[in-house]
């Protein structure tokens, strides 16, 4: 709305993804990583134990050759990149918390200097130093990890900052302590599991099997307290607790949330083989750890992301850059008078208003065919239908943004989002369960779920084909927010299947029916 | 089209803390960095230029290309770290213009993070390997530098589009892709190599105190470092006293004026930069003559002296760049005072922190 929006044809999401998914797994690295080089080291000196010292120094290299420049560099990335998709959150965060980012740079500094004067310290140092050197680097990172913490959660869960504005109050907000505890005990696991890396490489014999089982302690235990943490975490954030989002309001939340659990059993469980049978680790089974640990690392920060739709920061501002706080004048004065970047040919050109409406309030998380794409859903859609549904795009279950166009802007969006649908004609499923399912999603699954958010599952249990096919003809009569229904009779009549049988699947399948338009429905 | 409706609206939080500090702390954060840069950028031109006219092991060249290749990945670290403070303060102060420019060249600015991955791991290979890469060290040093250069290239065209705001809405409704870079701006090129020849020029200075140091510890390789360094510091700072005056002379009409008397202030600082810059180079000369004997503290001094007066001139061309489009005074102000503090408190023992270990380090290699 305020700014320009930069149209990437992959998505803005899918590259902040790789961006932060990486950045992330390789920062908690760096703080979990630092723990584990003083600790390991001082278990090495105490002991006399030469060998373990040297297989410490050698980790180090790696260490600050992975931390120091993919960490560092792509943490600046994060920035870049968050700049660049969305300006107007960055803009928020700077100004809210710009002190916060400069207690953080500071620590940041430290921790960059104590780990090359670490580094480079080993054959120069004495052994006290050189440990004080690792134990400034590991305080530091840990401290910038604390303060990054606060306002990474406060997009989350802002809590009372929405009613005071005050840094402290957003700071130290709901999720602020279990986020701290997962991020900390993470960064051990992450730490377990790239020494694991390390260790494989070294000759067979007892010395690697000691190592591997020290290292694998740490991802074990990291991983364990991670697990118990994720639970606290999912129970403080107060908009999942009506558990709204988690049944298919947000539609990828489920499916990412699911995917985080099954990761962090998953990376566990592996994370015991070198703890209970170290003799069998080798670098295959590093490397399926390794992709687990990133895996995991990158549904967690999806949950997180996905958590807040529509919101960058939730309840203040949404992904469009929209204040909540402005909605109403949005309301009164229409979408395109409340956007900077709306050409001033548009005022005369439907098709240029069209374009420009999609870049500035559907592109910052849309895209035509790829990530959120669009164009498996205009495939089916005739005019009529996308007409219909544009005046409601705010009821939808992805919960978007609010979208108050005018009659002319509802209009030309539609021309526009149709220069989208694909050419010819849609594949239709041969199958009719599959057909059913389609027809769904593509119509009710917009706002609906079948036994989830908003269910219908019991809507239509009493009613027979007929009355459901007369239910259609009415739809856009029945509730504001509700569109019309404008299916094809090849839709129509695969619709009305599904909606006549889908209440005794519920009964036999239970809530995974749910799911039922929630996967097709990413948001 | 009226660029001021364009223009993003600045931010609804206020600001927490008064315009002149975060003004104080961009240009104080901005000067590190620029120090960093220089040694960093100067550094790798002269280590590049060394490595070419090296013939062989035992050639002081060599020896030379050597000693900077093992200590540029740490420079690397501090022009990073120290970067990162004034991008903050710039986002700030000028977000809703650095954040457009950043959009309407998205591939460009964004290219810089995985440039400078490539480019940072090109450093620690030559650090690390050196000699051992055989022939492959010249063209890996060659592209290490030309990925650096790149990097420089792409600040610039920010730095410089985010004050083109006429620009921006015929870029933007032509195309949405992040594509655009600044090209046409007559700013760019005079800019640009402004900040490349001045690197070297600081960067040799560095070079020239650094062979000094050596030569204090009774080691004879600092003479050649003195008087490489020396002779980089005298050349390139003439050089940019006429890429400077070309970096002049493609400033908008209003901010030449600025300059030319129309602002007493701003009158000032061209001035000074430029007598500081002939004396430089007129020292430069003298210091060449005297060998390893020559001071350096006094050229030092004035060599930051003209830094600051350098950034100083930036910022008066910036403020006379975007005239009324920037308008600070309609910023909200809420000081954030105890966070104020506590970053303040930070900042000082960080300092203190960091100095200990760099002198304990230094102490141990002493020894």
């Amino acid at each position: 709305m305020n700014y320009p929006v930069w149209q990437l044809s992959m998505g803005a999401g899918v590259l902040m993804a790789w961006v932060s998914i990486l950045h992330v797994f390789v920062s908690h690295f760096a703080v979990g990583g630092g723990l584990w080089l003083v600790v390991t080291e001082s278990r090495a000196r105490r002991r006399d134990d030469a060998q373990l010292l040297q297989f410490v120094k050698s980790h180090s290299r790696f260490f600050m050759l992975l931390t120091l420049v993919f960490g560092a560099i792509s943490g600046v990335g994060i920035w870049t990149t968050i700049g660049l998709i969305s300006p107007h959150g960055t803009s928020a965060l700077i100004h809210g918390y710009v002190w916060g980012w400069a207690m953080e740079w500071v620590f940041f500094f430290l921790e960059i200097g104590a780990a090359l004067v670490y580094y480079y310290g080993w054959s120069r140092l004495d052994a006290r130093t050189h440990l004080l050197m690792g134990w400034i680097y590991f305080i530091s990172a840990f401290m910038s990890l604390i303060i990054i913490n606060g306002i990474v959660t406060f997009m989350l869960t802002p809590g009372g900052w929405l009613e005071n504005h005050r840094f402290w109050t957003g700071f130290f907000n709901p999720t602020y302590w279990p986020s701290a505890v997962i991020r900390t005990f993470g960064g051990i696991a992450i730490a377990g599991i790239f020494t694991l890396m390390t260790a494989a490489t070294l000759p067979r014999g007892a010395f690697r099997t000691r190592v591997t089982r020290w290292n694998a302690g740490w991802a074990f235990a990291g991983m364990v307290v991670v697990a118990l943490a994720a639970r606290w975490y999912g129970a403080s954030v107060a908009v999942w607790r009506d558990e709204e989002a988690l049944l298919g309001a947000i539609p990828v939340l489920p499916v990412v949330a699911g995917w985080f659990k099954l990761g962090i059993i998953v990376t566990a469980v592996l994370a015991l083989i070198p703890l209970l049978v170290p003799r069998v680790w080798n670098k295959g089974l590093v490397a399926v750890l390794i992709l687990c640990g990133l895996l995991t690392m990158g549904a967690g920060e999806w949950t997180r992301e996905a958590g807040r739709k529509p919101f960058v920061i939730q309840g203040y501002m949404y992904s469009t850059g929209l204040l909540e706080s402005e909605s109403p004048v949005v309301e009164a004065v229409g979408m395109a008078a409340s956007a900077k970047w709306i050409s001033p040919d548009a005022a005369g050109d439907s098709a240029r208003l069209g374009h420009d409406l999609y870049l500035a309030y559907c592109q910052p998380c849309h895209t035509r065919d790829r990530y959120n794409g669009l164009a498996p859903y205009l495939a089916h859609w005739d005019r009529e239908t996308v007409a219909s549904l544009v005046p409601h795009l705010q009821s939808m279950r992805a919960l978007m943004p609010p979208w108050y166009g005018t009659e002319y802007e509802n209009a030309a969006l539609t021309d526009y989002l149709l220069t989208m649908k694909p050419q010819g004609e849609a594949a239709w499923p041969t199958d009719p369960d599959r057909a059913g399912e389609l027809a769904f999603r593509i119509s009710c699954g917009l706002c609906h779920t079948v036994s989830g958010f908003r269910p219908l599952a019991d809507s239509f249990a009493d009613m027979d084909a007929d009355e459901i096919d007369e239910f259609l003809d009415s739809a856009g009569d029945i509730a504001e927010g509700m569109p019309a229904y404008f299916g094809p009779p090849r839709q129509r009549k695969a619709l009305i299947r599904f909606l006549r049988t889908m209440n005794r699947e519920t009964a036999a399948a239970g809530a995974t029916v749910a799911a039922v338009g929630t996967e097709g429905g990413r948001s | 089209m009226n660029p001021q409706a364009i223009i993003p609206s600045p931010d609804a939080l206020p600001l927490p803390a008064p315009v002149f500090v975060l003004q104080l702390l961009l240009q104080l954060t901005f000067l590190l960095h620029l120090v960093a840069m220089n040694a960093l950028l100067g550094g790798l031109l002269i280590t590049f230029f060394a490595r070419l006219r090296g013939r062989g092991p035992d050639d002081p060249w060599t020896g030379l290309a050597d000693a900077l290749s093992k200590v540029t990945p740490s420079l690397v670290a501090a022009t990073v770290t120290l970067g990162v403070a004034p991008l903050l303060f710039l986002q700030v102060l000028y977000g809703q213009f650095l954040f457009t420019s950043s959009i309407l060249m998205g591939w460009g600015w964004f290219s810089v993070v995985v440039v400078l991955i490539f480019a940072y791991y090109g450093t620690y290979l030559q650090s690390f390997r050196g000699r051992a890469l055989g022939g492959g060290q010249v063209p890996l040093l060659g592209l290490t530098v030309i990925l650096f250069l790149w990097v420089g290239f792409m600040f610039t065209n920010n730095t410089t589009l985010m004050l083109q705001v006429r620009k921006w809405a015929p870029m933007y409704f032509a195309d949405a892709r992040g594509l655009h870079l600044n090209l046409t701006d007559p700013q760019l090129w005079p800019r640009y190599l402004h900040m490349v020849l001045g690197a070297v020029a600081v960067g040799g200075l560095m070079l020239a105190g650094w062979g000094r140091a050596r030569l204090t510890r009774g080691d004879g390789r600092g003479t050649f470092m003195m008087s490489t360094g020396l002779g980089a510091f005298t050349w390139f700072t003439l050089a940019n006293i006429l890429f400077g005056l070309w970096y002049f002379l493609a400033q908008p009409g209003a901010v030449r004026k600025l300059f030319m008397g129309g602002d007493g202030t701003a009158t000032a600082l061209l001035g000074l930069g430029l007598v500081v810059g002939i004396v430089l180079v007129m020292v430069g000369f003298m210091l060449r003559r005297q060998g390893e004997h020559a001071g350096l503290w006094p050229v030092g001094v004035l060599t930051a002296v003209q830094m600051v007066t350098m950034i100083m001139i930036r910022d008066v061309a910036r403020g006379g760049t975007l005239g009324v489009h920037y308008r600070p005074e309609t910023f909200a102000v809420r000081t954030q005072a105890l966070n104020l503090a506590i970053f303040a408190v930070l900042l000082l023992g960080g300092v203190g922190v960091m100095v200990w270990m760099l002198r304990q380090l230094y102490l141990a290699w002493e020894r």
